[in-house]
Protein backbone atom coordinates (compact mmCIF):
# COMPACT_ATOMS: atom_id res chain seq x y z
CA UNK A 1 0.00 0.00 0.00
CA UNK A 2 1.49 3.16 -1.19
CA UNK A 3 1.94 5.81 1.72
CA UNK A 4 -0.55 8.41 -0.38
CA UNK A 5 -3.09 5.72 0.24
CA UNK A 6 -2.21 4.89 3.67
CA UNK A 7 -2.17 8.78 4.54
CA UNK A 8 -5.63 9.47 2.17
CA UNK A 9 -7.89 6.58 4.21
CA UNK A 10 -7.71 7.91 7.46
CA UNK A 11 -8.76 11.23 7.09
CA UNK A 12 -11.48 10.29 4.41
CA UNK A 13 -13.05 8.13 7.52
CA UNK A 14 -12.33 11.10 9.56
CA UNK A 15 -14.54 13.03 6.90
CA UNK A 16 -17.38 10.46 7.46
CA UNK A 17 -17.30 10.46 10.89
CA UNK A 18 -17.18 14.93 11.03
CA UNK A 19 -20.06 14.85 8.55
CA UNK A 20 -22.35 12.76 10.74
CA UNK A 21 -21.56 15.79 13.28
CA UNK A 22 -22.56 18.25 10.48
CA UNK A 23 -25.95 16.51 9.58
CA UNK A 24 -26.91 16.08 13.62
CA UNK A 25 -25.47 20.06 13.94
CA UNK A 26 -28.02 20.94 11.14
CA UNK A 27 -30.91 18.77 12.28
CA UNK A 28 -31.59 16.85 8.96
CA UNK A 29 -32.89 13.30 8.76
CA UNK A 30 -30.14 12.15 6.89
CA UNK A 31 -26.94 10.11 7.51
CA UNK A 32 -24.26 11.22 4.59
CA UNK A 33 -22.11 8.88 6.31
CA UNK A 34 -20.68 7.55 3.23
CA UNK A 35 -19.32 10.96 1.83
CA UNK A 36 -15.40 10.47 2.51
CA UNK A 37 -16.09 6.88 0.85
CA UNK A 38 -17.15 8.21 -2.19
CA UNK A 39 -14.83 11.36 -2.27
CA UNK A 40 -12.42 8.33 -1.72
CA UNK A 41 -12.73 6.49 -4.55
CA UNK A 42 -13.11 9.32 -7.01
CA UNK A 43 -9.80 10.87 -5.94
CA UNK A 44 -7.77 7.21 -5.52
CA UNK A 45 -9.71 4.45 -6.78
CA UNK A 46 -12.40 2.33 -5.78
CA UNK A 47 -9.45 0.49 -3.58
CA UNK A 48 -9.38 3.52 -1.50
CA UNK A 49 -12.94 3.83 -1.12
CA UNK A 50 -13.52 0.15 0.04
CA UNK A 51 -10.44 0.93 2.42
CA UNK A 52 -12.20 3.92 3.58
CA UNK A 53 -15.75 1.98 3.91
CA UNK A 54 -14.74 -0.90 5.61
CA UNK A 55 -12.26 1.35 8.20
CA UNK A 56 -15.14 3.44 8.44
CA UNK A 57 -17.64 0.85 9.81
CA UNK A 58 -14.72 -0.75 12.09
CA UNK A 59 -14.34 2.48 13.95
CA UNK A 60 -18.19 3.49 14.32
CA UNK A 61 -18.44 -0.01 15.45
CA UNK A 62 -15.59 0.51 18.24
CA UNK A 63 -18.00 3.92 19.28
CA UNK A 64 -21.31 2.66 19.26
CA UNK A 65 -20.94 -1.34 19.70
CA UNK A 66 -20.32 -3.74 16.79
CA UNK A 67 -24.38 -4.22 16.10
CA UNK A 68 -23.61 -2.23 13.07
CA UNK A 69 -21.03 -4.11 11.29
CA UNK A 70 -22.98 -5.80 8.86
CA UNK A 71 -23.80 -2.60 7.11
CA UNK A 72 -19.52 -2.64 5.93
CA UNK A 73 -21.11 -4.36 2.93
CA UNK A 74 -23.02 -1.42 1.96
CA UNK A 75 -19.78 0.58 2.33
CA UNK A 76 -18.22 -1.54 0.01
CA UNK A 77 -20.87 -1.51 -2.78
CA UNK A 78 -20.93 2.13 -2.54
CA UNK A 79 -17.48 2.15 -2.82
CA UNK A 80 -16.87 0.36 -5.84
CA UNK A 81 -19.94 1.69 -7.51
CA UNK A 82 -18.41 5.72 -6.43
CA UNK A 83 -14.73 4.16 -8.29
CA UNK A 84 -16.91 3.24 -11.22
CA UNK A 85 -18.68 6.34 -11.55
CA UNK A 86 -14.95 8.04 -11.15
CA UNK A 87 -13.93 6.05 -14.33
CA UNK A 88 -17.28 7.41 -16.18
CA UNK A 89 -16.81 11.07 -15.64
CA UNK A 90 -19.70 10.42 -13.27
CA UNK A 91 -18.77 13.48 -10.80
CA UNK A 92 -18.28 16.04 -14.32
CA UNK A 93 -21.91 17.85 -14.27
CA UNK A 94 -24.81 17.87 -11.58
CA UNK A 95 -26.76 15.94 -13.76
CA UNK A 96 -24.37 12.71 -14.18
CA UNK A 97 -24.17 13.03 -10.16
CA UNK A 98 -27.47 13.13 -9.86
CA UNK A 99 -27.88 9.99 -12.18
CA UNK A 100 -25.45 7.94 -10.66
CA UNK A 101 -26.77 9.23 -7.20
CA UNK A 102 -30.17 7.68 -7.73
CA UNK A 103 -28.42 4.37 -8.83
CA UNK A 104 -25.89 3.95 -6.41
CA UNK A 105 -29.23 5.16 -4.08
CA UNK A 106 -31.09 2.06 -4.85
CA UNK A 107 -28.54 -0.31 -5.19
CA UNK A 108 -27.25 0.42 -2.06
CA UNK A 109 -30.97 0.50 -0.53
CA UNK A 110 -31.85 -3.19 -2.22
CA UNK A 111 -28.72 -3.99 -0.37
CA UNK A 112 -29.24 -2.04 3.01
CA UNK A 113 -32.89 -4.01 2.86
CA UNK A 114 -31.73 -7.54 3.32
CA UNK A 115 -29.56 -6.48 5.82
CA UNK A 116 -32.16 -4.87 7.81
CA UNK A 117 -34.21 -7.74 7.35
CA UNK A 118 -32.41 -10.71 7.60
CA UNK A 119 -29.61 -9.41 9.87
CA UNK A 120 -31.50 -7.50 12.10
CA UNK A 121 -35.29 -8.65 11.99
CA UNK A 122 -36.44 -4.85 10.46
CA UNK A 123 -34.56 -2.74 13.22
CA UNK A 124 -32.11 -0.47 12.70
CA UNK A 125 -31.62 3.43 12.66
CA UNK A 126 -34.70 5.04 14.61
CA UNK A 127 -35.91 6.70 11.85
CA UNK A 128 -35.63 4.20 9.28
CA UNK A 129 -37.86 2.05 11.75
CA UNK A 130 -39.91 4.53 12.47
CA UNK A 131 -41.14 4.73 8.56
CA UNK A 132 -41.63 0.73 8.91
CA UNK A 133 -43.47 0.58 11.45
CA UNK A 134 -45.73 3.00 10.10
CA UNK A 135 -45.79 1.42 6.56
CA UNK A 136 -46.89 -1.87 8.62
CA UNK A 137 -49.53 -0.19 10.41
CA UNK A 138 -50.97 0.74 6.77
CA UNK A 139 -51.44 -2.50 5.81
CA UNK A 140 -47.82 -3.78 4.13
CA UNK A 141 -46.09 -6.95 5.19
CA UNK A 142 -42.75 -6.81 7.49
CA UNK A 143 -40.48 -7.56 4.38
CA UNK A 144 -42.41 -5.09 2.08
CA UNK A 145 -42.26 -2.59 4.64
CA UNK A 146 -38.28 -2.52 5.45
CA UNK A 147 -37.77 -2.63 1.61
CA UNK A 148 -39.69 0.18 1.21
CA UNK A 149 -38.31 2.21 4.03
CA UNK A 150 -34.64 1.20 3.19
CA UNK A 151 -35.23 1.98 -0.34
CA UNK A 152 -36.54 5.63 0.32
CA UNK A 153 -34.10 6.83 2.66
CA UNK A 154 -31.01 5.36 1.15
CA UNK A 155 -32.39 6.78 -2.37
CA UNK A 156 -32.23 10.25 -0.94
CA UNK A 157 -29.18 10.32 0.84
CA UNK A 158 -27.05 8.75 -1.31
CA UNK A 159 -27.99 10.94 -3.85
CA UNK A 160 -27.22 13.50 -1.59
CA UNK A 161 -23.79 12.20 -1.35
CA UNK A 162 -22.89 11.82 -4.50
CA UNK A 163 -24.61 15.61 -5.03
CA UNK A 164 -22.11 16.91 -2.61
CA UNK A 165 -18.78 15.18 -3.43
CA UNK A 166 -19.78 16.03 -7.19
CA UNK A 167 -20.29 19.92 -5.38
CA UNK A 168 -16.88 19.63 -3.77
CA UNK A 169 -14.22 17.86 -6.76
CA UNK A 170 -15.62 20.75 -8.89
CA UNK A 171 -14.61 23.21 -6.61
CA UNK A 172 -11.31 21.67 -5.47
CA UNK A 173 -8.31 23.84 -6.89
CA UNK A 174 -6.45 22.67 -10.09
CA UNK A 175 -2.96 22.37 -7.62
CA UNK A 176 -4.94 19.88 -5.66
CA UNK A 177 -6.41 17.30 -8.58
CA UNK A 178 -2.62 17.47 -9.89
CA UNK A 179 -2.27 14.96 -7.09
CA UNK A 180 -5.17 12.34 -7.83
CA UNK A 181 -5.02 11.45 -11.44
CA UNK A 182 -8.95 9.52 -10.41
CA UNK A 183 -10.17 13.16 -9.69
CA UNK A 184 -8.77 14.26 -12.97
CA UNK A 185 -11.06 11.33 -14.85
CA UNK A 186 -14.24 11.81 -12.57
CA UNK A 187 -14.67 15.45 -14.11
CA UNK A 188 -13.50 14.39 -17.79
CA UNK A 189 -10.62 17.21 -17.09
CA UNK B 1 -2.85 7.37 25.65
CA UNK B 2 -3.44 6.95 29.49
CA UNK B 3 -2.99 2.78 30.61
CA UNK B 4 -6.63 1.72 31.59
CA UNK B 5 -7.04 -0.29 35.02
CA UNK B 6 -8.91 -3.56 34.70
CA UNK B 7 -8.79 -6.92 33.81
CA UNK B 8 -10.15 -6.29 30.00
CA UNK B 9 -7.56 -3.54 29.80
CA UNK B 10 -4.75 -6.10 30.84
CA UNK B 11 -5.76 -8.55 28.35
CA UNK B 12 -4.00 -9.22 25.67
CA UNK B 13 -5.48 -6.85 22.64
CA UNK B 14 -6.23 -10.13 20.16
CA UNK B 15 -7.94 -11.65 22.81
CA UNK B 16 -10.53 -8.61 23.62
CA UNK B 17 -11.52 -8.86 19.92
CA UNK B 18 -11.57 -12.63 20.07
CA UNK B 19 -13.99 -12.37 22.60
CA UNK B 20 -15.75 -9.71 20.89
CA UNK B 21 -16.02 -11.65 17.70
CA UNK B 22 -17.51 -14.95 19.53
CA UNK B 23 -19.79 -12.95 21.56
CA UNK B 24 -21.35 -11.93 18.14
CA UNK B 25 -21.12 -15.34 16.55
CA UNK B 26 -22.78 -17.02 19.44
CA UNK B 27 -25.44 -14.33 19.70
CA UNK B 28 -26.54 -15.74 16.15
CA UNK B 29 -25.98 -19.39 16.82
CA UNK B 30 -27.03 -20.28 20.33
CA UNK B 31 -30.65 -21.32 20.39
CA UNK B 32 -33.61 -18.35 20.80
CA UNK B 33 -35.02 -16.77 22.85
CA UNK B 34 -33.19 -18.30 25.71
CA UNK B 35 -29.79 -18.35 24.20
CA UNK B 36 -29.23 -15.10 23.16
CA UNK B 37 -30.83 -13.69 26.79
CA UNK B 38 -28.65 -15.72 28.93
CA UNK B 39 -25.94 -14.50 26.61
CA UNK B 40 -26.29 -10.98 27.19
CA UNK B 41 -26.78 -11.52 31.33
CA UNK B 42 -23.29 -13.47 30.88
CA UNK B 43 -21.63 -10.80 28.94
CA UNK B 44 -23.20 -7.95 31.17
CA UNK B 45 -22.36 -9.81 34.70
CA UNK B 46 -18.80 -10.10 33.12
CA UNK B 47 -18.88 -6.70 32.47
CA UNK B 48 -20.10 -5.39 35.66
CA UNK B 49 -17.86 -7.61 37.69
CA UNK B 50 -14.47 -6.46 35.58
CA UNK B 51 -15.62 -2.90 36.75
CA UNK B 52 -17.08 -2.47 33.40
CA UNK B 53 -20.66 -0.67 34.38
CA UNK B 54 -19.74 2.42 32.56
CA UNK B 55 -19.55 0.10 29.36
CA UNK B 56 -22.62 -1.93 29.59
CA UNK B 57 -24.71 0.81 30.87
CA UNK B 58 -24.33 2.30 27.84
CA UNK B 59 -24.49 -0.34 25.68
CA UNK B 60 -28.07 -0.51 27.30
CA UNK B 61 -28.44 3.10 26.67
CA UNK B 62 -27.93 2.76 22.72
CA UNK B 63 -29.50 -0.68 23.05
CA UNK B 64 -32.92 0.75 24.42
CA UNK B 65 -34.68 2.23 21.09
CA UNK B 66 -33.96 -1.04 20.00
CA UNK B 67 -35.48 -2.58 22.39
CA UNK B 68 -38.80 -0.21 22.06
CA UNK B 69 -38.92 -0.23 18.18
CA UNK B 70 -38.02 -4.35 17.99
CA UNK B 71 -41.10 -4.86 20.78
CA UNK B 72 -43.46 -2.76 18.90
CA UNK B 73 -42.66 -4.35 15.08
CA UNK B 74 -43.03 -7.56 16.32
CA UNK B 75 -45.15 -8.12 19.40
CA UNK B 76 -47.40 -4.95 18.56
CA UNK B 77 -50.40 -5.72 15.11
CA UNK B 78 -53.01 -3.99 14.69
CA UNK B 79 -54.08 -0.56 12.82
CA UNK B 80 -54.23 2.58 14.16
CA UNK B 81 -57.62 2.06 16.09
CA UNK B 82 -56.24 1.24 19.58
CA UNK B 83 -59.05 -1.29 19.87
CA UNK B 84 -57.56 -3.16 16.80
CA UNK B 85 -54.38 -3.42 18.73
CA UNK B 86 -53.12 -6.91 19.13
CA UNK B 87 -50.07 -8.42 21.12
CA UNK B 88 -48.02 -11.34 20.11
CA UNK B 89 -45.87 -13.66 22.65
CA UNK B 90 -44.31 -15.17 19.60
CA UNK B 91 -43.39 -11.94 18.44
CA UNK B 92 -42.51 -10.50 21.52
CA UNK B 93 -40.20 -13.51 22.24
CA UNK B 94 -38.36 -13.32 18.73
CA UNK B 95 -38.04 -9.29 20.26
CA UNK B 96 -36.55 -10.34 23.13
CA UNK B 97 -34.01 -12.54 21.36
CA UNK B 98 -33.32 -9.97 19.06
CA UNK B 99 -32.88 -7.27 21.72
CA UNK B 100 -30.70 -9.78 23.67
CA UNK B 101 -28.45 -10.56 20.75
CA UNK B 102 -27.96 -6.93 20.17
CA UNK B 103 -27.22 -6.25 24.16
CA UNK B 104 -24.37 -8.63 24.23
CA UNK B 105 -22.56 -7.03 21.00
CA UNK B 106 -22.92 -3.54 22.05
CA UNK B 107 -21.58 -4.51 25.72
CA UNK B 108 -18.83 -6.98 24.69
CA UNK B 109 -17.69 -4.39 22.08
CA UNK B 110 -18.11 -1.41 23.88
CA UNK B 111 -16.04 -2.77 26.87
CA UNK B 112 -13.66 -3.59 24.39
CA UNK B 113 -13.54 0.23 23.15
CA UNK B 114 -12.85 1.40 27.22
CA UNK B 115 -10.32 -1.09 27.43
CA UNK B 116 -8.73 -0.03 23.70
CA UNK B 117 -5.45 1.26 23.65
CA UNK B 118 -4.41 2.02 20.41
CA UNK B 119 -0.54 1.57 21.25
CA UNK B 120 -0.54 -1.46 22.29
CA UNK B 121 -2.60 -2.83 19.74
CA UNK B 122 0.27 -1.45 17.10
CA UNK B 123 3.00 -3.15 19.19
CA UNK B 124 0.96 -6.63 19.60
CA UNK B 125 0.62 -6.22 15.65
CA UNK B 126 4.54 -5.41 15.08
CA UNK B 127 5.10 -8.17 17.30
CA UNK B 128 3.26 -11.03 15.55
CA UNK B 129 4.81 -9.52 12.06
CA UNK B 130 1.15 -8.82 11.11
CA UNK B 131 0.04 -6.09 8.42
CA UNK B 132 1.75 -2.74 9.58
CA UNK B 133 -1.09 -1.00 7.50
CA UNK B 134 -4.09 -2.55 8.16
CA UNK B 135 -3.47 -1.53 12.27
CA UNK B 136 -2.14 1.74 11.40
CA UNK B 137 -5.20 2.88 9.08
CA UNK B 138 -7.81 2.26 12.40
CA UNK B 139 -5.31 3.76 15.01
CA UNK B 140 -4.73 6.83 12.25
CA UNK B 141 -8.43 7.43 12.27
CA UNK B 142 -8.91 6.71 15.98
CA UNK B 143 -6.59 9.69 16.65
CA UNK B 144 -8.06 11.65 13.16
CA UNK B 145 -11.59 11.09 14.12
CA UNK B 146 -11.69 13.74 17.36
CA UNK B 147 -9.44 16.30 15.46
CA UNK B 148 -12.20 16.16 12.52
CA UNK B 149 -14.71 16.68 14.10
CA UNK B 150 -13.07 19.84 16.01
CA UNK B 151 -12.46 21.14 12.81
CA UNK B 152 -16.47 20.74 11.84
CA UNK B 153 -17.44 22.21 14.31
CA UNK B 154 -14.98 25.41 14.12
CA UNK B 155 -16.08 25.87 10.72
CA UNK B 156 -19.86 25.50 11.59
CA UNK B 157 -19.08 28.73 13.94
CA UNK B 158 -17.23 30.25 11.31
CA UNK B 159 -19.58 29.89 8.55
CA UNK B 160 -22.42 30.59 10.90
CA UNK B 161 -20.46 34.20 11.68
CA UNK B 162 -20.25 35.09 7.91
CA UNK B 163 -23.86 34.62 7.50
CA UNK B 164 -24.78 31.12 6.72
CA UNK B 165 -28.12 30.32 7.28
CA UNK B 166 -28.29 26.67 8.52
CA UNK B 167 -31.61 26.72 10.12
CA UNK B 168 -34.90 26.72 8.08
CA UNK B 169 -36.19 24.33 6.04
CA UNK B 170 -34.41 21.03 4.98
CA UNK B 171 -34.15 22.26 1.39
CA UNK B 172 -32.12 25.45 2.72
CA UNK B 173 -30.15 23.39 5.78
CA UNK B 174 -28.98 20.96 2.92
CA UNK B 175 -27.91 23.84 0.40
CA UNK B 176 -25.57 25.03 3.72
CA UNK B 177 -24.00 21.17 3.37
CA UNK B 178 -21.55 22.32 1.13
CA UNK B 179 -19.99 25.80 2.44
CA UNK B 180 -19.50 23.56 5.53
CA UNK B 181 -17.90 20.14 3.55
CA UNK B 182 -15.39 22.15 1.27
CA UNK B 183 -13.53 23.37 3.41
CA UNK B 184 -13.38 20.06 5.11
CA UNK B 185 -12.43 18.17 2.19
CA UNK B 186 -9.53 20.63 1.46
CA UNK B 187 -8.51 20.21 5.48
CA UNK B 188 -8.76 16.16 4.37
CA UNK B 189 -6.84 16.80 1.43
CA UNK B 190 -3.66 18.94 2.79
CA UNK B 191 -3.48 16.76 5.93
CA UNK B 192 -3.23 13.53 4.02
CA UNK B 193 0.08 15.09 1.77
CA UNK B 194 1.50 15.73 5.42
CA UNK B 195 0.72 12.40 6.44
CA UNK B 196 2.18 10.98 3.39
CA UNK B 197 5.52 12.84 3.48
CA UNK B 198 5.57 12.04 7.17
CA UNK B 199 5.25 8.25 6.62
CA UNK B 200 7.40 7.81 3.72
CA UNK B 201 10.51 9.76 5.64
CA UNK B 202 9.81 7.31 8.46
CA UNK B 203 10.25 4.58 6.19
CA UNK B 204 6.70 3.09 5.99
CA UNK B 205 7.38 1.59 2.28
CA UNK B 206 10.17 -0.36 3.74
CA UNK B 207 9.61 -4.56 3.33
CA UNK B 208 11.51 -5.45 6.41
CA UNK B 209 9.70 -6.64 9.40
CA UNK B 210 8.86 -4.07 11.66
CA UNK B 211 10.45 -4.26 15.82
CA UNK B 212 8.18 -3.55 18.25
CA UNK B 213 8.78 -1.13 21.53
CA UNK B 214 6.97 -2.66 24.13
CA UNK B 215 5.48 -5.78 23.06
CA UNK B 216 1.75 -6.66 25.25
CA UNK B 217 2.82 -9.97 27.46
CA UNK B 218 0.63 -13.08 25.53
CA UNK B 219 -0.17 -14.44 29.19
CA UNK B 220 -1.70 -18.22 29.25
CA UNK B 221 -4.89 -17.03 30.27
CA UNK B 222 -5.44 -14.67 27.46
CA UNK B 223 -4.74 -18.07 24.99
CA UNK B 224 -7.11 -20.02 27.45
CA UNK B 225 -9.65 -17.31 26.89
CA UNK B 226 -9.20 -17.56 23.02
CA UNK B 227 -9.25 -21.13 22.45
CA UNK B 228 -12.06 -21.46 25.13
CA UNK B 229 -14.06 -18.68 22.85
CA UNK B 230 -12.94 -20.12 19.15
CA UNK B 231 -14.52 -24.02 20.93
CA UNK B 232 -17.50 -22.42 22.26
CA UNK B 233 -18.02 -21.08 18.49
CA UNK B 234 -17.20 -24.34 17.24
CA UNK B 235 -19.39 -26.13 19.28
CA UNK B 236 -22.30 -23.79 18.25
CA UNK B 237 -21.81 -24.30 14.71
CA UNK B 238 -21.54 -27.78 14.92
CA UNK B 239 -25.23 -28.20 16.95
CA UNK B 240 -26.58 -25.43 14.12
CA UNK B 241 -25.11 -28.01 11.35
CA UNK B 242 -26.82 -31.13 13.11
CA UNK B 243 -29.77 -29.71 14.88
Amino acid sequence: MSPRLLALVPSAVALNLAIGFVVNQLGLPLYLDTVGTVLASALAGPVAGVLTGIVSQTVRSLYEGFIWFPFVAVQVLIAILAGLAAMRGGFRSLPRSLGWGLLVGALAGALSAAISWFVFTGVTATGVTAVTLLLTHLGLTKPQAVTVSSLGTDLLDKTIVFLLAGAVLRALPERALGRYPWARRALCR
Amino acid sequence: MTRRAGLAARAHPFTLFAVVAGVAALAFLVPAPAGPIALYALVASLALVTGNARAAGRAALVCLPLWVLLALLHGVGGGFDPRSITVSRAGLAAAAAQGARLGAVATASLVLFAAFDPSRFLDAVAARGWSFHAAYLVVATLQAAPRFRRRAAAILEAQRARGLRAGGGIAGRVRSLLPLTAPLVLGMLTEADERAMALEIRGLGARVPRTALDPPPDRAGDRIARWTTGGLVAAGIAWRVLA
